[in-house]
């Protein structure tokens, strides 16, 4: 972040702009960049998952709006800007109009302290993966807040499911990301990330001490993000759909937004996690100047998330949904143990290199 | 089955090819078919308008053992004995009855308009059923 | 401790009622404490109908009673008019009957694995039944003109002669290597197992009680298949499919094995076919139809259960009563005594297991 600072000063020191001013303004950058990223992110995104999904169901998916169907989801995103903001009778209106408030918030500060690159961190402190789990698992309060303030028993009932999902699947990944913690010395992203640099590129990523915690976190974010098969709390055979039933317009646009940039932001944690986040596979870099070698570092992090975000679409058009109580069973009597066991496993290989 | 014993136990019926025609005593004759014989499914009870206020009723019992198919006709005068609680399937075809013939059962604990609106008017499949727009339910002022 | 119990609306218009059934049920928590059905949003007055029409002008209306197996219901009407008039089939017109009413049978089942998939949360199966069943339709399409109401039985025969069987063929030799890929991904699927295996058990004092026909009560281990006993299916060699584990599984895989079975009987009418020659049949006259006095009564064995149609004659040109059987009707009727107990997911599941169809419920 030092770099970009000193390269924003610089540049309005070349204006004859006083400093004071970059001091004040370059704090928003970030979220005018992120706001600006997100949107581009989330429509690629819906437009990879339809594409994916037709492509799984041997289908074409979107393919009329603009070449290849690229103008679908804009088109869709203008729709839902345009439609009418419905707000039903007998709903409580303030905690109606505020969850999807609520909702976009924390997903927005999460995006804000993944380190995108050695560089491009837009909000860097010492404990941030604490941070981030707390803001991960923020939008479930939003989504209980939606169910219950909808006046609907179908977004009730998605609401407490959604609940009693994030509750029992924040303990394997915390106790996930605890290990990694471990193997790492550290409670930074960046720090983690470096902790895996090693000359042999993959070789020193954490998804080989820690294969059990990847698996084990890879479902647990599933089930955090209510992706299917965990995807209860929008269940549609069921509960029509869910938390989001009585939304309509913008309103539901954002939630569906933050469901999108939410699967990517973990899809990054993930990928920063055990993939070695920005780092090259390769060991070094194909670019040799530092400026550029950021641009690069940032499509690494994003192409690790990209296959894991096809890895969640290919498991969508492959799976059945849980039934509930298999849900809550298999997180507390599966993934628990195994999650505590992977601590075990890293403590011990933290242990021995220390021995040797 | 054997329609000798049957005759001998309800000697108010007569029989007609596969169908036995019985005069009264619904629920008991059902009760005794099922109880004596291995007719265990009840396929469908079809209702008849002969005319004259009298509906027909035709209880088509099968036996899945035997594979034997046994017809109970009874003619009643908008009542007849339910046979819910031998057959649960007697239940939507009870209630379907009710609801285009008007015929009551009696010990049916859930009779209501089925496919009809709740406040229609007249019966349908009934042969002196106007078929007419002042009977419709929302044409109240016509059909004092 | 009081406790409150929650009243929820399942239906009429809900994604997984696959029409227009309300489900009136009382929840404590997720758990189902009583199940009501609400039908009659679909009733179109198809008894009615008839006492107005002649016999003629109901034929091609019956094939709306059950738009996914259409061509059953024309073959009920059929055979009422063929044994009043006593009409004797000859054996083409038989064949064509037999290979059309199994082909429309695993259409019918090839979707239901699709919205069963669905109701359970899977989405790719559903296409790709549709995949398999476009094949089916399309041949449909070119032998009667439709793809879904047919119209294309007539009292007598059928309306015109098959002169092209490549797309049977193709159908018969693609549909079980097909079959065997639905197995892969769903048969086996852990997931799918949880949320089939030991759900929703019907027991055959209970399939009987509640009248459950046709495939549901095979999979609860009933050797019972009107075709057995059908005169249409004189000289078929086919099995009966019969499971013992009773449960959603048990019905699911029951349709699959059927669909296997139907694709075998399919072979066998096309075998004739190809030797048999040209169309020969004896129509009969359709106008001025008049039916002699009396009841008549006829059956087959549906895709949803077993199918029957009464008709009650005066001599004149209109039926003077006429009553369908659906096997829908009573699966719905069913859900008051299966869904207790259950939670609210599996009770999407059980019902989409007994593969029920509104149009046929409201008739």
């Amino acid at each position: 972040m030092n770099y970009l600072y000193f390269l924003y000063i610089e540049f309005l020191t070349r204006h004859n702009i006083p400093k004071l001013f970059g001091d004040i303004t370059f704090y928003f950058i970030p979220f005018c960049v992120i706001a600006a990223a997100l949107l581009v992110v989330v429509l690629i995104l819906v437009l990879a998952e339809r594409k994916l999904l037709g492509f799984f169901t041997q289908r074409k998916g979107p393919n009329r709006v603009g070449f290849w169907g690229i103008m679908q989801t804009v088109a869709d995103a203008f729709k839902l800007l345009c439609k009418e903001n419905i707000t039903p009778d007998k709903v409580d209106v303030f905690l109606f109009n505020l969850a999807p408030i609520l909702v976009f918030i924390p997903m927005f500060a999460a995006l804000g302290i993944i380190p995108y690159s050695a560089e491009f961190t837009f909000v860097n402190t010492q404990t941030n993966v604490i941070l981030y789990l707390i803001l991960a698992a923020f939008p479930i309060l939003s989504i209980f807040l939606a169910g219950w303030a909808s006046n609907n028993k179908y977004s009730l009932f998605g609401a407490m499911r959604s609940i009693a999902q994030v509750l029992s699947y924040e303990l394997p990944i915390t106790f996930v990301v605890l290990s990694i913690a471990v193997l790492a010395s550290s409670l930074n992203l960046t720090g983690i990330t470096y902790a895996q640099f090693s000359k042999w590129g993959i070789a020193g990523w954490f998804i080989f001490p820690c294969i059990l915690g990847f698996i084990i976190m890879f479902i647990s974010i599933l089930a955090e993000l209510n992706r299917c098969p965990f995807d209860l709390p929008e269940a549609e055979s069921e509960l029509v759909c869910g938390y989001n039933t009585e939304y309509s317009g913008m309103r539901f646009a954002i939630f569906y937004l933050t469901e999108y940039s939410m699967m990517f932001a973990n899809a990054m944690f993930i990928s920063i996690l055990f993939l070695g986040g920005y780092l090259s596979p390769f060991g070094k870099y194909l670019f040799s100047s530092s400026f550029l070698i950021y641009f690069e570092q940032a499509f690494w992090l994003f192409l690790k998330a990209g296959i894991l975000i096809f890895i969640m679409i290919w498991i969508r058009a492959t799976l059945p949904r849980l039934a509930s109580f298999d849900l809550l069973k298999f997180s507390w009597t599966v993934l628990l143990p195994l999650s505590i066991l992977n601590l075990f496993i890293a403590v011990l290989i933290k242990m021995g290199g220390a021995l040797c | 089955m054997n329609w000798s014993e049957f005759e001998r136990v309800f000697n108010d019926c007569e029989l007609d090819g596969s169908k036995i025609i019985i005069k009264s005593k619904l629920h008991e004759v059902i009760k005794f078919v099922t109880d004596n014989y291995t007719y265990n499914v009840l396929k469908e009870i079809i209702a008849n308008d002969i005319g004259g206020g009298e509906t027909e009723l035709i209880y088509h019992l099968y036996s899945v053992d035997d594979e034997e198919d046994l017809f109970i006709s009874i003619n009643v005068a908008g009542e007849a004995e339910s046979i819910v609680d031998i057959f649960k399937s007697a239940l939507p075809d009870e209630n379907e009855i009710y609801d285009l013939f008007g015929i009551k059962f009696i010990g049916h604990e859930d009779l209501k308009r089925l496919y009809m609106p709740e406040d229609w008017k007249g019966f349908p499949l009934r042969k002196d059923y106007v078929q007419d727009d002042t009977r419709l339910a929302w044409n109240d002022d016509n059909n004092a | 401790m009081t406790t409150t119990t929650l009243k929820l609306n399942l239906g009429p218009q809900h994604p997984s009622t696959h029409g227009v059934l309300r489900l009136l049920l009382e929840l404590k928590g997720e758990k189902i404490l009583s199940c009501e059905p609400d039908i009659g949003y679909l009733h179109r007055g198809m008894e009615k109908m008839a006492e107005k029409m002649t016999y003629l002008q109901y034929l091609p209306t019956v094939d709306r009673i059950d738009y996914l197996a259409g061509f059953f219901y024309s073959e009920l009407l059929c055979r009422i008019v063929e044994k009043a008039m006593e009409v004797e089939l000859p054996d083409k017109v038989r064949a064509i009957r037999v290979m059309l009413l199994e082909l429309n049978r695993i259409a019918s089942h090839l979707l239901w694995v699709g919205a069963f998939l669905m109701d359970l949360g899977a989405v790719s199966p559903f296409f790709y039944v549709f995949r398999e069943r476009e094949m089916i339709l399309r041949f449909f399409e070119k032998l009667t003109g439709q793809r879904m109401m047919y119209n294309y039985f007539v009292f007598g025969g059928v309306r015109r002669d098959i002169d092209f069987l490549d797309g049977v063929e193709e159908i018969i030799s693609i549909l079980p290597k097909k079959i065997d890929d639905y197995e892969k991904i769903i048969t086996e699927n852990p997931i799918f197992l949880r949320r089939t295996v030991g759900k929703g058990i019907l027991e055959p004092e209970i399939a009987f009680n509640y009248a459950i026909t046709g495939v549901n009560l095979r999979a609860s281990g009933v050797d019972y298949d009107y075709r057995n006993s059908d005169d249409l299916y004189r000289g078929f060699d086919f099995r009966t499919v019969v499971l013992e584990e009773k449960d959603s599984w048990a019905r699911y895989k029951a349709r699959i094995s059927e669909m296997r079975e139907c694709v075998n009987i399919v072979g066998q009418a096309l075998d004739y076919l190809k030797r048999a020659g040209v169309l020969e049949q004896r129509l009969i006259n359709p106008l001025n139809l008049k039916l002699p006095a009396g009841d008549y009564y006829s059956e087959i064995e549906a895709p949803r259960g077993l199918a029957c149609c009464y008709v009650r004659s005066d001599g004149g040109e209109k039926p003077y009563r006429l009553k369908w059987r659906t096997g829908s009707y009573y699966s719905v009727n069913l859900l008051r005594k299966l869904l207790v107990g259950e939670y609210l997911n599996d009770a999407v599941a059980i019902a989409g297991s007994l593969d029920i169809i509104l149009p046929e419920v409201d008739k």
